[in-house]
């Protein structure tokens, strides 16, 4: 098997521009052959996990010229494991999704297309070395998930994606500036080489384009005050693309605004990480808070997941190796659990447009298996034993009482229990209530229920035995951790100079 | 007030980036990137045109991001824009504004060919002058554009739009897989061809089939979008 992290690009967008051709040979190819590539991408992604290792990382060049000349693929334990977590979702996403039958075919064309594109978007952002490319493949990213926003051309769709796109035209704006910003002062777009020039760049300008990179980035992570897209678009797309707007549009972004923060600027000190860690704080409270308000499903999901992206910008602002340890965990965890969780919703409120929470009265009966997995991931994400969530949780407050921020650690429990509330009102209606007699239910389909199966299977096994994972975070954690070293391995040259 | 409130932080904004892009030295010399670029593309690589030798080879993959950005803005259109149709005449409401006079059409017919000759032209001499597969791409795309307005009805065909841009796009990522079989670094859009002597037709390796297959593309998709903007097909909620 060719195991090469180029392929994850190469071959998506190989068969982008391949489908609408397939379309005319055999209508059933366009379902198929995503689903063959993303196959072949999760199964790679096995293979380059078990080559890569805390020393050796996967360098891919481009176009035959070395870093920082050319542009390169860094697939590293930490940048692997994102993106192996991408690939793997993105399969099952696809098994869940390959039957649907709600549209007709050319719009089911699209979708193929755009579901790969953001996938293959969203890897090139996790893999890239260059600050440019990353630019490009969130436009990538972005544009696919603006498209598959208004996918159901409502009117409510077109607005939320017509929001979506304001809001993300800004954030391409930030970043485009942020980054030439440090070209003007550097003069080089490597990632590597720009974290080894930044002491030089004055620090004013540094400042500046971090700043930039924060809010443009802090978009794509659904960060709060700047993520007044994510509730409607969410709640608008499809079932299968909102549980990939969680699962790997905002890893993607949180992925770049770690590396960003991390390795290229030196601000970890001088005050970059306690940004981090102050709005995550905002983050999680106010979306928890307000997602105690939902009457839609969806849109309660939408700001859970917010609330998660706050805890995960919490660890990473904590600074130190357990919090990176902590977040990695809980990155992990919130792709799996929330799209489980959105998968099995989008059974739940398959009829009912508004997605109302108050309809879903006695769906425990009605739709047995759909329920018990929507149950399942409830009680994976407040936390609770023997779930993959809880260990996530509390290494995450483990490692703030380490770095003794009792206030924060306060507030994370406070939060958890307002997070306990609004997931139990739901189950409470799933199953202690009547069913309305006259409710129309849709059974899922047999692909769709062994996606929600492998994602709950995996969900109890990480609970039950931690160690499955804990090995390949650690791992990550160390390898996002050490600067010097990322800067060594991409270029050696340059690096060695410097020192003499 | 809340204008006031946005245009002072706008104000801010402005004042910080003013100040950041004043204090950098552009033109200075860096010796990181530039001159890498312009030393190797001529020796190397045998390409007069250093900024597409930039474009297509050393970022090369950054442009075939860029072509499928195009790809996705293309695809994307239909979904986000409203379908608006008017249900009796089959014509898109905005559209209401009378034929063109018989002299802008006459023109329009003779300078068509000529159009598609220059934008054939300038992607085709992209690695040797000006332009590349996005101007001549663009190029093309205008010369439609003159038949679009200076004709009510004409169309184009969506289905050769489709095979177009979908045969440009396969051509350009197989030379990029080709580049790893066949590259001497086994990367992807590596140059696998002979590099030719500096300033003929046939120099630059792959870079002048990219830039045919990029020009292809982009012509294709800026058709499309036009067709999608003025033309909406599909009949809408609007009678």
């Amino acid at each position: 098997m060719v195991a090469n992290p180029i392929l994850y690009i190469a071959l998506p967008l190989f068969t982008a521009f391949l489908v609408p051709l397939l379309a005319k040979l055999w209508k059933p190819l366009v379902r198929i052959v995503p689903g063959l590539v993303l196959a072949y991408l999760a199964i790679m992604s096995i293979v380059l996990m078990q080559q890569v290792g805390p020393d050796k990382p996967i360098i891919t060049m481009i176009a035959g010229w070395k870093a920082p000349w050319g542009i390169n693929l860094v697939f590293t334990s930490f940048s692997g494991f994102i993106a192996s977590l991408i690939s793997i979702l993105a399969f099952f996403i696809w098994l869940y999704s390959f039957k649907f039958k709600k549209v007709e075919f050319d719009d089911a064309q699209k979708y193929f297309i755009l579901f790969m594109l953001l996938t293959a978007g969203s890897i090139g952002v996790v893999l890239t070395g260059d600050i440019f490319n990353m630019f490009v493949f969130v436009e990538i990213t972005s544009l696919s998930a603006y498209a598959l926003t208004a996918f159901y051309k409502g009117r409510d769709g077109a607005e939320a994606a017509f929001k979506f796109l304001l809001i993300g035209a800004f954030s391409s704006i930030m970043l485009l500036l942020g980054i030439s910003i440090l070209y003007a002062y550097t003069g080089t777009l490597n990632m590597a080489q720009l974290a080894m020039l930044m002491p030089q760049v004055p620090m004013k300008a540094k400042v500046v384009s971090f700043l930039l990179f924060f809010v443009a980035l802090g978009i794509e992570a659904e960060m709060f005050p700047l993520n007044g897209w994510a509730p409607d678009a969410y709640s608008q797309a499809p079932g299968p693309i909102a549980a990939s707007f969680a699962g790997i549009l905002a890893k993607a972004g949180i992925y770049a605004l770690i590396r960003v923060s991390y390795t290229i600027f030196d601000l970890g000190n001088d005050g970059g990480f306690d940004l981090l860690l102050v709005m995550g704080l905002i983050t999680m409270v106010v979306s928890e808070l307000v997602a105690m308000r939902q009457e839609n499903l969806r849109r309660m999901l939408a700001y859970s997941s917010m609330g998660q992206m706050g805890l995960i910008m919490i660890a990473f602002g904590l600074g130190t190796k357990e919090g990176i340890y902590a977040g990695l965990f809980i990155m992990f965890n919130h792709a799996v659990i929330k799209s489980l969780l959105f998968l099995a919703s989008a059974y739940l409120v398959y009829y009912t447009s508004r997605k109302k929470i108050s309809d879903l009265d006695g769906f425990g009966k009605l739709l047995p298996v759909t329920s018990l997995l929507f149950g399942l991931g409830a009680f994976a994400i407040v936390g609770l034993p023997p779930f993959s969530g809880f260990w996530s949780k509390l290494s995450l407050l483990v490692a703030t009482a380490d770095s003794h921020m009792e206030f924060v650690l306060a507030t994370i429990l406070a939060v958890s229990v307002i997070e306990i509330i609004y997931y139990f009102r739901v189950l409470g209606r799933l199953y202690f209530r009547k069913a309305n007699k006259e409710i129309k239910v849709r059974k899922p389909t047999w692909n769709s229920t062994v996606s929600m199966i492998v994602l709950a299977i995996v969900i109890i096994g990480v609970g039950l035995h931690p160690d499955f994972i804990t090995g390949l975070l650690h791992n990550a954690a160390a390898d996002l951790a050490d600067k010097a070293g990322y800067i060594q391995k991409i270029i050696p040259d340059l690096f060695s100079q410097t020192l003499n | 007030m809340r204008k006031l409130v946005i245009l002072s932080l706008l104000l801010v904004l402005g004042y910080f980036l003013l100040n950041t892009f004043a204090g950098a030295e552009f033109g200075k010399d860096r010796k990181v990137l530039a001159n890498y670029y312009l030393e190797k593309s001529p020796s190397e690589l045998q390409v007069a045109n250093t900024v597409t030798a930039i474009v297509v080879n050393f970022r090369g993959f950054d442009t075939l991001g860029e072509v499928t950005v195009l790809f996705l803005a293309a695809t994307g259109m239909g979904t986000i824009l409203l379908r608006r149709r008017s249900k009796h005449t089959g014509l898109n409401p905005m559209r209401t504004s009378p034929e063109a006079s018989k002299i802008v059409q006459a023109a329009g017919k003779l300078l068509f060919p000529a159009i598609m000759i220059l934008g054939a032209y300038v992607f085709i001499h992209g690695h040797l002058t000006p332009g590349g597969g996005f101007q001549g791409g663009a190029i093309i795309a205008t010369g439609f554009l003159l038949l679009l307005i200076s004709y009510r009805q004409f169309k184009v065909e969506h289905k050769y739009v489709t095979w177009i841009e979908s045969l440009a796009g396969l051509t350009f990522v197989s030379i990029g897989l080709l580049g790893i079989v066949l590259g001497p670094h086994n990367s992807f859009l590596e140059n696998f061809l002979n590099v030719g002597t500096l300033n003929e037709l046939t120099s630059g390796g792959v870079i002048a089939l990219v830039y045919i297959a990029v020009g292809f593309k982009v012509a294709a998709e800026l058709t499309g979008i036009l067709d999608t903007l003025v033309n909406i097909r599909e009949t809408g909620d609007i009678d």
